[in-house]
């Protein structure tokens, strides 16, 4: 039967090329619409990572859960050796220190509370930021001393690029301590209540300051998202006892009420794709086999019975959905590449200031599943046709003629 | 004695009405008959074909074709029935459209599991030669004239070897001359082979070469023939009852010599 279905798709070309259009477009479409919709997603996902987040942070076990309320009480005091075991994790792109404490801001006029985070200012970088700079410069490894405020704080004390500042502290002995710097930038964050309190110095000024060599977190950037779950699993088999690793998820708590939404919105709408790729495939189909009615009347008049006829109808249409889906796919991805290479051009996502460009982003998953859907869909449309087929009264089928 | 029809019917309904295609037809064919089933058009010749075809079911009656009643046959015993027992040669010819000459000719030998694909083509060779078409085999239905395909058909319905061979108007879609051929070879199947044919026909010229004949008039018998010569000699010969009449006056037979007109 094989055979048979095999030539009667070969030799009808005109009606096979428009079924086999009617499954490649459905597929091509589905394609476009998910691929567009994994690369949303995925921007969202990495730039979440790349706002300082990191794909994981390693703290002093039992920190995350105290809420970073007081941070000198959960000192890793061997950073060493956290990043010997980060550095040997296969697919590591950056791996930064911080060190967090508050305290008091104040100069000459007045004084503030403040948290502030001591930082590798060139490894921060490659981990990304949340904050932008409004005024001045980020901190740098050579101005020892320089600190960039938020920009509420920065307000409320009229503080300027350059201006003198005097940081204050408590030690982790209890003593108290304090350094000058120099305002070298100031800040803005997607939170005001942040700005109004934070402030950002160079690790090795926060740790004299602080007179610890220890660190809160160790912040490591991977090379390809994907491997964020084993390289966790990896890691903890390296630490000793006494760490606690988080994951961005974890970190992440907008991320994955804004993630659901997005999942949510357009599943629907690749929903109503999906019916009309539906309508537009069993249309076609149905025609198609319904032109035919007479042919497969006489079949059954040369004594083929109508079992047959029915399985032949829905093995042509599954070889047209296979063949369409194949095409659809290939079509797919061919578009798929063109739109990326151009580029669509999106506004900022949520916590951010800068637009991104979008692409179509080609997943094996999404592959498979517009493929079968393709196929699927083919066959289901065969159904009621060709069982129509195989029931119509013989004398009605060979009425019209071939 | 080969199909047997016994007091058969057909009643189709039109919208809300039905019509009575036929009434209380009974017919005995024998092997080898060459035989005609005649009357104008409305008087229910093709759907008495298609009843003995196996392509429609009587409303009432039975047909017997070789001793098995036909209405006890499930879908797929009919089918196969067609398949093995009987050639369907249409007016329409009724060829599939994606298959070449000797692809029509060999598709209802597909079904032939005990004959291999070279048994086949043996087979398919051989009967397009008889029909004259062994030049045409490669050629496409849209690619042969009416006359070619109506051969093409009729080597298909022989190649089965079926025990009857019903032709529901064969020279209907076809020029005098080539009818007149088409014809003489089937009367010549008939001869050499031995296989009956029953065809239904308005066109004198195909009475002409039956010998047996069975004359339809609103859906039915009105004269049975057997051919005498250049002329009929009719077993009966009736005018078809009113419907109030129906059923009170059986079939009279009535012998004696009428020549044809």
């Amino acid at each position: 039967m094989l055979e048979i279905a095999l030539r009667n798709v070969r030799r009808q070309r005109a009606r096979t090329g428009l079924t086999l259009a009617a499954i490649a477009i459905g597929v091509t479409s589905l394609l476009l619409a998910g691929g567009f919709v994994e690369d949303l997603l995925h921007q969202l996902r990495e730039s979440t990572i790349r706002s300082g987040l990191g794909h994981m942070q390693i703290y002093r076990q039992g920190q995350y859960a105290s809420g970073g309320h007081r941070p000198s009480d959960y000192l890793i005091d061997n950073p060493e050796q956290v990043e010997r075991a980060v550095d040997r994790l296969p697919d590591v792109v950056a791996h930064a220190k911080r060190l967090n404490f508050s305290g008091l801001i104040s100069n000459g006029r007045g004084e503030r509370p403040m948290i502030a985070e001591g930082v590798e200012p060139i490894l921060e970088a490659r981990i990304g930021s949340a904050i932008s700079m409004i005024a001045g410069s980020g901190l740098s490894d050579r101005d020892g001393f320089g600190v960039i405020v938020g920009e509420g704080l920065a307000k409320a004390m009229q503080l300027k690029v350059g201006d003198p500042v005097n940081l204050v502290v408590s030690t982790r002995e209890g003593a108290m301590n304090t350094l000058d710097f120099s305002v070298a930038g100031i800040f803005r964050s997607f939170s005001k209540e942040y700005d109004a309190r934070a402030v950002r110095v160079p690790l090795k000024a926060a740790q004299e300051l602080m007179v610890t060599p220890a660190v809160n977190a160790v912040v490591v950037l991977l090379g390809h998202t994907d491997s964020g779950d084993a390289a966790r699993t990896d890691l903890a088999a390296r630490l000793p006892a006494g760490y606690e690793i988080k994951t961005w998820p974890e970190l992440a708590d907008f991320y994955r009420g804004t993630e659901a939404l997005y999942r949510r919105q357009f599943a629907v709408l690749q929903i109503i794709i999906l019916v009309m790729v539906l309508l537009g495939v069993a249309n076609s189909v149905n025609m198609s086999l319904h032109e035919r009615t007479a042919e497969f009347g006489i079949m059954r008049a040369l004594g083929r019975t109508s079992r047959y006829v029915f399985r032949l109808a829905v093995l042509e249409t599954v070889l047209l959905g296979i063949i369409g889906g194949a095409l659809g796919v290939a079509l797919g991805v061919i578009l798929a590449l063109g739109i990326s290479a151009i580029g669509i051009p999106m506004p900022p996502p949520p916590n951010s200031d800068v637009g991104f460009t979008g692409a179509i982003r080609i997943v094996p998953t999404l592959l498979v599943a517009a493929f079968a859907l393709g196929v699927v869909a083919s066959a289901g449309a065969a159904l009621l046709p060709a069982r129509h087929l195989a029931r119509l009264p013989l004398v009605e089928a060979l009425r019209r003629g071939v | 004695m080969l199909l047997k029809v016994e007091d058969v019917g057909k009643i189709y309904r039109v919208g809300n009405q039905e019509v009575a295609a036929l009434r209380h037809v009974s017919l005995n064919v024998d092997e080898r008959a060459f035989l005609a089933i005649a009357g104008p058009s409305g008087s229910g010749k093709s759907t008495l074909l298609n009843l003995i075809g196996l392509i429609d079911k009587p409303s009432s009656g039975r047909i017997a074709i070789d001793g098995t009643v036909v209405s006890d046959r499930t879908p797929d015993e009919l089918a196969a029935m067609r398949a093995r027992s009987i050639g369907f040669i249409f007016q329409t010819f009724n060829l599939l459209p994606v298959l070449s000459a000797e692809e029509n000719v060999e598709y209802p030998l597909l079904q032939f599991s005990e004959l291999t694909s070279a048994q086949r083509r043996e087979r398919v060779r051989h009967y397009l030669d008889v029909v004259g078409l062994a030049a045409h085999a490669r050629h496409r239905p849209n690619q042969l004239s009416g006359g070619q395909r109506q051969r093409v058909a009729i080597a298909r319905a022989l190649a089965t070897h079926p025990r009857l061979i019903l032709a529901d108007e064969p020279t209907a879609n076809l020029d005098h001359k080539t009818g007149g051929r088409i014809l003489r070879l089937m009367r010549k199947l008939n001869r050499t082979s031995g296989t009956t044919f029953v065809f239904s026909t308005h066109d004198p010229q195909v009475l002409e070469m039956a010998d047996r004949r069975v004359d339809l008039e609103d859906g039915e018998i009105v004269r049975l023939g057997v051919r005498d010569g250049k002329d009929w000699s009719y077993a009966f010969e009736r005018r078809p009852l009113a419907d109030e009449m129906q059923g009170t006056l059986g079939n009279r037979v009535r012998a004696g010599r009428v020549s044809s007109a």
